[in-house]
């Protein structure tokens, strides 16, 4: 398959590149980890004439540590996201999903901020995105702003960014004591799989008290965008952990916050029954890693 | 319009004028004539134009040439040192794991990637190692036991 021709541009810096993107305007598409995009212009299912590359801009792949939370940066891979060690300690379902997407091959190049905004509603890093509040942060030439992921999506391949925006990088709030995350993520085969149904949990309960004092579900491929589970998460607020309230918030996920469609990979009706058992499993191997933190 | 691009391919580095458009893959088969790297798939499902580049496996298909400027790739035909195959590519031949030929390039890469990082992975290790490369003649647990011989 042959690429369309284009002009390839290659910043070295953000603000380089917010220039190219302002003066190229809404048909310049910028290129990080490439995995998607040179696949949807072979395809030619989208087109451009320019092509503003991220991958030389080094502080975009980096992952640093403020003083409540780590800044990663958009062109970070899921590789280097993987072998990071404050990645691995604080956000092990994010870890997971990195781990999960595409194949080793894709992992080496595909990038977060990438993920992101090709915004699938099966993309694997994006419903840890969601449980652990991380906050979008976009670059214009004269503004910055920063978006709860919960507000990013606007569609299948949809998001808020601007056509003078650029997505820089995730501000992710450190978890604290006493709290634990899982994902999990459901599909025919293991290796370069797109997910029937992907589910994210993340859980913190107070010791002494025994209850459950924050709740975050986030599900995959069951609606337009990767979606939180409200409902669920209202049910478990207060509650004691243990199997039957676990189970009571994944029938709430299932009924009542999840809105999947048929298509050849499965029926809706399996996938909303997939989001109760998943929803389920995420949420006590979430509660299990809260307990065992805190021993 | 064209650029000029520097890499290290299989240690000799080359100056190259490209056009933007051309993949990595491409550029090593038509230009350079290194045609040992495959291409199936063309949308990095398959794996057959698999390289080491920096020292991570990458489908060559998804990668454009001017993205590789600066970096020092490797690839099949790097292998091959004047005493004749590489250990690895011996073990393929002497376990059976190669039936067409054509994922072997890939396969190969991948799995000296994989030994490379990780000289002594484990069953699941090999197996997660290899999961993007695809053999149509399926003779995967040839090529399991080929690189197994060569874990230390």
């Amino acid at each position: 398959m042959l690429l369309p021709t284009f002009e390839f541009h290659e910043p070295l810096s953000i603000k380089d590149a917010l220039k190219l993107k302002k003066s190229l305007g809404e048909d310049a598409k910028l290129l990080a980890g490439g995995t998607d995009l040179l696949v949807h212009l072979k395809k030619k299912l989208i087109t451009t004439n320019n092509l503003i590359s991220l991958s030389g801009i080094k502080a975009l792949s980096l992952i640093t540590k403020e003083k409540n939370a780590v800044i990663i940066g958009s062109c970070t891979t899921m590789t280097q996201l993987s072998s990071t060690p404050i990645i691995q300690k604080n956000f092990p379902a994010l870890k997971a999903g990195c781990d999960n997407l595409g194949t080793h091959l894709i992992r080496n190049r595909a990038t977060i901020g990438g993920n992101a905004c090709n915004a699938s509603p099966a993309g694997d890093t994006l419903p840890a995105l969601l449980i652990y509040d991380a906050l979008a942060l976009l670059e214009t030439s004269d503004k910055k702003r920063e978006i709860p992921m919960a507000d990013f999506f606007t569609g299948p391949g949809k998001s808020c960014i601007q056509p003078d925006e650029i997505l820089t990088g995730f501000r992710l709030p450190i978890p604290g004591k006493n709290s634990g995350a899982h994902y999990i993520q459901l599909g025919k085969r293991k290796s370069s799989e797109i997910n029937l149904v992907n589910v994210a949990a993340f859980l913190k309960y107070d010791p002494d008290t025994k209850k459950i004092i924050d709740a975050r579900i986030a599900l995959g491929s069951v609606a337009a965008t990767p979606i939180r589970s409200p409902k669920a998460e209202s049910t478990l607020m207060g509650q004691t952990p243990e199997e039957a309230c676990f189970f009571a918030a994944g029938e709430m996920a299932r009924r009542e916050d999840c809105h999947p469609i048929d298509d050849f990979r499965g029926s809706a009706r399996y996938r909303q029954a997939m989001v109760g058992v998943l929803t389920k499993r995420t949420l006590t191997r979430a509660y299990e890693l809260a307990r065992s933190a805190c021993i | 319009m064209k650029k000029i691009i520097r890499l290290t391919i299989n240690n000799q580095s080359h100056e190259i004028a490209v056009e933007p458009n051309l993949t990595l893959a491409d550029m090593l088969r038509y230009q350079l004539a290194l045609t040992g790297t495959k291409k199936g798939c063309d949308t990095g499902d398959c794996g057959a134009c698999t390289v080491i580049m920096d020292g991570n496996a990458v489908n060559s298909c998804l990668v454009l040439a001017v993205q590789a400027n600066g970096s020092v790739i490797e690839t099949i035909e790097g292998l091959t040192t004047a005493e004749g195959l590489a250990p690895l590519q011996e073990a393929f031949v002497e376990k059976g794991a190669i039936q067409c030929g054509f994922c072997s390039p890939g396969m190969i890469l991948s799995a000296k990637n994989l030994l490379d990082k990780n000289p002594n992975p484990s069953e699941q290790e090999i197996r997660e190692g290899i999961s993007g490369n695809l053999c149509r003649c399926t003779g995967y647990q040839k090529i399991f036991e080929a690189i197994e011989s060569q874990s230390s």
